[in-house]
């Protein structure tokens, strides 16, 4: 347990002081940074709850990222997914009035995950059956569902009024309600926390999910032994996309109420690195997103006391991955048997990206 | 003169290359002989520059060859044609010479003034060369061997290294790729010739070196020797006397039925031909070959990998999952090395069936039943929880063994199972399979090793160029097996 | 009014072809860069701070190509040295590169949100040609940057078709093990093809903010380097191709200022979504991937 916390603490420490670098000469004090981050995220009770409140969406496309990669299979559209989910939420929300809170929650929540199902399906598709590049499909399918929602803001779901490029507000009844008001508790947290630990179980704990994790680490193998690789990867693809669309829900239903433009401040990009640092384990997710949350929330505060961007914590969030893989590389594996001399039971098998034990 | 001293090289655990010396002289042909995993084809590597040793050196006329740069040996004057293609396949063949020794480097780039220096060459040389600006994606096997050699020839190297290159050569090909080598021999280069076929290296060679498994077992000439001899140098201690465990053939109910099985390749060649066999219940059939004829594709189309482009694979009597399959190449394709022992047994889908229910794996179930396993099997591991990685090589075999036996199959088909284990380890897997037939199993065992099938198989079949043939029953000569294996003629 | 449109469309398509024609070299070496976005941005913000402060814009396009050769060296050291996973790193080298331009943007320029602007690169019209009734505001009357979009072209598909070193480049993205092993140094060739792309891209972003722009906003390169992917791989990994689909492209976007200001029933998010669509369909449908480099994506490391 100890060393599977080791790699990202690590890799934390060395961005912190790369970070630090950066700061020293943009003129500002990396202590004093720091400091006001911790401050910004944690600093008093509404601190941290907003921190929890800015964490949610990163579990969710944490979880779609980390199922993905999973199986070597790189999503880079959770941004998309999330996207697509979050413009069938809005679409269907106005509309849920007349129905019972759970139920208009319920069907509000499907809504989103069967848009991101759609997203996610499309790249998975496209893999599995006509062998385009995941890549390239996901990241193409992000803009083309940030034009989607340019499109149905100015359009067809454009608020009455037409005032502002921004959709109906939702029914009351499919909003997620908030607890300890004014705080911004809600239920969409704990959904979050169950699916991490669903998505724990399905990955380590089925058939199925033992499938995609030996297609992820060794595919060769994998078809030898019968698994079917085209239809696990569109699945898993489709479970991705759904993921992450149901975050996108849980934002419109307990946050926005309504769609806008630039819906997402970028976490389906966010979200491999929290992917990255909880090492691909769904449990791992959860502080990971808080993480990351924190210094989403911290860097508000940040730049108020000390003059720096909030675009800082993109920097983080470039380091972290970049280290990560660095430190993955069977490169070091080579220089490490140069130093210390081949150790008695190497194997020479190049890692497909660092797996969690669980 | 180029000389190896004392070249070792290790992949991983393993010992590819153990002190070898070698040399061979300018104005020689020198065949160097061995089965696949001798370590041939190290050795060129390490010779052409494109692997570096971890011990010893490589000499060329008194001066030592930087090692791992195939810029330098190529600037010292060695050229190697490889095994496997290194042509650029979709570029014209202009193209692929030009990155040879044609293009003088100055001026423009001129493809067409290479094409007409190609085609002299290759005119010298008796071969033909495909028309202009032709891509090489779609030439035949031969017309790549040939682009690759005349592609080292243009740098107009002291020593050439061919690693195989008759192997797909037809036999109205050979006699003149035979005196080509005998043209550059009289030039004064030097000849090194890998192949596995012994009649070739008799005609053609001066001196043979026989290497087997990493090291140099015989340096002889073709006057001091014959092929039957090489063969037995190559393939190692003979066993003259089949052990007494062998099993006679019991005539059980075929359980596995091979009927016209072939497979072409995308080019349209054809890599395996009309295969016709079966194997019986209680029965061992060994496949009996050097690697690379067809083996390799015969095991995937068993494990359902690839399919056959026509032809039928029944197992009679049971269900999909009654075949087990252990390939050749453990590492990549049996096992995954990252992930842990048990989990390395739940990839057999019998297995796994077995701990799942609804859906759900019962991971205590999965571990309890590697532990058992492993006491049983004696794998020597710390536990099912260990990283399949981290296991030695004899005992991820014992692991697949372990694996194919307890998803109860009906059919074991296993290739080339004992490869790089030692005699103990070896002795070990032979029981298992024998007490698997035993009971009642039917195993197809595909092998490179006469030894090995010699011991325990009960029926004997030959791969040769993608064919199949009975062998007698009764015929248990291993020189004259060795030969039949090597490509000779019946 | 078509002139306009036209010349916009030239406009909008020069930073795109610019990255993509260094994508393109990239992708004839074996690797696959997507962090191309970063390298833009970074272009695009080092050359206005650079030109703002000095007043010199051929300072300011210098200090571009450095930043692009910067980010682009990151990229390639995990990539082509360390043999990482190509995708993953590219998304993360763009993060990057996009927080640090905002960063170090606002450290420089506040967050006062007044817009910072430099003189924008003259215009060079080419004399007689420039007199040519429509083609010749279109073509011949524009900044000396589109100009050299304009030769590379015609010198890059040379450069890659026919000479040695084009060759020798597209042994590495066919086979590199083959390159190797014939002595061509397939990691210092991937190098070199990752610095001069990184130029290219970090001139492609310096066009953004002191040809188009004037000035640097957030979001400035607005997924053009995306853009610029998808059109290798549109363009099938061919300069002219390359050529064609830009100009494609940028009209794309050039239109949708026109349709917005028109208000007409067609969606202008259609058009800036196109680029995108295309590249998916052309991947599915005509048998895209098979054009592109045998070995493109695949980390390599010799034995």
């Amino acid at each position: 347990m100890l060393s599977s916390i080791a790699k990202p603490f690590a890799a934390l420490a060395l961005a912190a002081a790369l970070i630090s670098i950066v700061l020293a000469a943009l003129g500002a004090s990396p202590v004093g940074v720091f400091a006001a981050l911790g401050e910004g995220a944690f600093g008093n009770w509404y601190a941290c709850v907003d921190t929890v409140v800015k964490s949610t969406p990163l579990v969710f496309t944490g979880l779609a990222v980390s199922l993905a990669f999973s199986g070597a299979l790189w999503n880079i559209g959770a941004d998309g997914q999330l996207t697509i989910g979050a413009i069938a939420a809005g679409a269907i929300g106005p509309h849920l009035g007349n129905f019972p809170h759970a139920i208009a929650i319920a069907i509000i929540l499907a809504a989103g995950s069967l848009g991101g199902a759609l997203w996610g399906g499309v790249a998975g598709w496209l893999r599995a059956r006509r062998d385009v590049n995941e890549v390239i499909g996901t990241i193409m399918l992000n803009f083309v569902a940030v034009q989607a929602l340019s499109w149905v803001v100015h359009g067809p779901l454009m608020e009455p009024s037409r005032a502002y490029p921004t959709s109906s507000p939702i029914a009351r009844a499919a909003q997620l309600e908030f607890y300890f008001a004014p705080s911004r508790i809600n239920l969409g947290m704990l959904l979050a926390v169950v699916l991490a630990a669903a998505c724990y179980l399905l990955l380590f704990r089925t058939g199925a999910g033992f499938e995609l994790r030996a297609m992820g680490r060794n595919r060769r193998a994998a078809t030898f032994f019968g698994i079917r690789i085209p239809a696990l990867t569109f699945w898993a693809m489709t479970l991705s996309g759904a993921l992450a669309g149901l975050g996108g829900a849980v934002q419109i239903s307990a946050i926005s109420h309504r769609l806008y433009e630039k819906l997402s401040p970028g976490w389906g990009f966010e979200a491999i690195a929290v992917a990255l640092v909880a090492r691909l384990n769904p449990l791992g997710i959860i502080p990971a997103a808080v993480l990351f949350g924190a210094l989403d929330n911290g860097s508000q505060a940040m730049q108020r006391t000390q003059g720096i961007s909030p675009e800082l914590v993109q920097v983080i969030q470039g380091l972290v991955i970049l280290i990560i893989l660095a430190f993955d590389t069977p490169a070091w594996s080579g220089l490490r048997e140069q130093i210390f001399g081949a150790p008695p039971d190497a194997a020479a098998v190049p890692p497909v990206a660092e797996m969690p034990d669980a | 003169m180029l000389r190896a001293n004392a070249i070792t090289k290790r992949f991983g655990r393993t010992l590819a290359l153990d002190a070898v010396d070698f040399e061979a002289l300018p104005g020689e042909i020198h065949a160097l002989v061995g089965e696949n995993g001798a370590g041939k084809t190290t050795l060129m590597n390490v010779l052409a520059g494109s692997l570096a040793a971890d011990h010893g050196e490589a000499v060329l006329d008194g001066r030592p060859l930087q090692a791992g740069s195939p810029r330098a040996a190529l600037a010292a004057g060695i050229a190697a044609v490889h095994q496997s293609p290194m042509l650029f396949e979709r570029m014209t063949w202009e193209e692929n010479l030009a990155l040879g020794g044609f293009d003088t480097g100055a001026g423009a780039l001129d493809l067409d003034a290479i094409a007409v220096r190609a085609r002299a060459l290759a005119a010298k040389l008796g071969f033909e060369m495909p028309p202009a600006t032709a891509t090489v994606e779609n030439r035949s096997v031969a017309e790549r061997v040939r682009l690759e050699v005349l592609r080292a020839l243009s740098f107009n190297p002291r020593v050439l290294i061919l690693d195989e290159p008759t192997s797909v050569l037809a036999p109205s090909e050979l006699t003149a790729f035979l005196d080509l080598l005998r043209n550059l021999r009289g030039e004064g280069r030097i000849v090194v010739l890998i192949t596995h076929k012994l009649a070739e290296a008799i005609a053609v060679a001066d001196r043979i070196t026989v290497l087997r498994r990493g090291r140099v077992a015989a340096r002889t000439t073709p006057a001091e020797t014959n092929e039957k001899k090489l063969a037995g140098l190559m393939i190692g201690e003979i066993v003259t006397q089949p052990a007494a465990s062998a099993t006679p053939s019991r005539s059980g109910d075929p359980v596995l039925q091979i009927e016209n099985l072939t497979l072409d390749d995308h080019v349209g060649r054809r890599i395996l031909d009309r295969l016709s066999f079966r194997v019986a219940a209680g029965e061992i059939v060994g496949i009996a070959g050097v690697d690379g004829n067809g083996q390799t594709e015969l095991v995937e189309l068993l494990a359902g990998v690839r399919h056959p482009s026509s032809g039928k694979i029944t197992v009679l009597d049971g269900s999909p999952g009654s075949m087990a399959v252990i390939p050749q190449n453990r590492d990549l394709d049996g096992l995954i090395l990252d992930m842990r022992l048990w989990e390395n047994l739940v990839l057999a889908r019998p297995l796994r069936e077995q701990v799942t229910s609804h859906g759900w794996l019962n991971t205590s179930h999965a571990v309890d039943l590697c532990r058992e396993l492993i006491d049983r099997f004696r794998i020597r591991a710390p536990g099912p929880e260990t990283i399949a990685g981290a296991l030695s090589g004899g005992n991820r075999q014992r692991l697949e063994v372990a694996r194919a036996i307890a998803s109860r199959p009906r059919v074991i088909v296993a290739h080339n199972i004992c490869r790089g284990l030692d005699l103990a380890a070896t002795a070990e897997v032979h029981r298992t399979i024998l007490d698997f037939s035993t009971g009642g199993g039917a195993v197809l065992l595909i092998s490179s090793d006469l030894d090995e099938l010699l011991a325990i198989c009960g029926r004997l079949l030959i791969i040769s160029r993608g064919k199949i043939r009975e062998t007698n029953p009764g015929e248990r000569d291993p020189e004259r097996l060795g030969l039949l294996m090597a490509g000779a003629r019946d | 009014m078509l002139e306009a449109f036209l010349t916009s469309a030239i406009t909008m398509a020069t930073p795109i072809l610019l990255a993509a024609l260094g994508e393109l070299i990239v992708e004839e070496s074996g690797v696959i860069n997507i962090g191309i976005e970063g390298a833009m941005v970074a272009g695009a913000f080092v050359a206005l701070a650079i030109a703002y402060f000095s007043g010199s814009i051929a300072l300011g396009l210098t200090g571009a190509i450095a930043a692009g050769v910067a980010i682009n060296a990151i990229f390639a050291i995990l990539v082509v040295n360390l043999a990482v996973n190509q995708v993953v790193t590219g998304t993360a080298v763009s993060i990057l590169a996009l927080g640090l331009t905002g960063v170090f943007y606002r450290k420089l320029f506040g967050v006062t949100g007044m817009a910072f602007m430099v003189k924008p690169i003259a215009k060079i019209p080419l004399g007689p040609l420039a007199r040519i009734p429509l083609l010749g505001q279109v073509l011949f009357d524009h900044n000396g940057l589109v100009y050299f979009t304009f030769i590379l072209v015609p010198a890059l598909w040379y450069v890659i078709a026919r000479t040695r070193y084009g060759l020798r480049l597209r042994a590495c993205g066919e086979r590199p093990e083959a390159a190797d092993a014939l002595g061509l140094g397939v990691i210092a060739i991937r190098w070199q093809a990752l610095i001069v792309s990184g130029a290219l891209t970090g001139l492609a972003g310096a066009f953004l903010t002191l040809a188009y722009a004037n000035t640097f906003v957030e979001n400035i390169s607005a997924g053009r380097g995306f853009v610029a992917l998808s059109v290798v791989i549109v363009g099938r990994w061919n300069s002219w191709g390359l050529a064609a689909a830009s100009v494609l492209f940028g009209a794309a976007m050039a239109l949708q200022f026109g349709l917005q200001a028109l208000g007409t029933v067609v969606p202008y998010q259609l058009f800036l979504a196109l680029p995108y669509a295309l590249t998916l369909v052309v991947l599915a449908g005509f048998g895209g991937q098979a054009a592109a480099p045998s070995a493109l994506g695949e980390p390599y490391r010799r034995q």
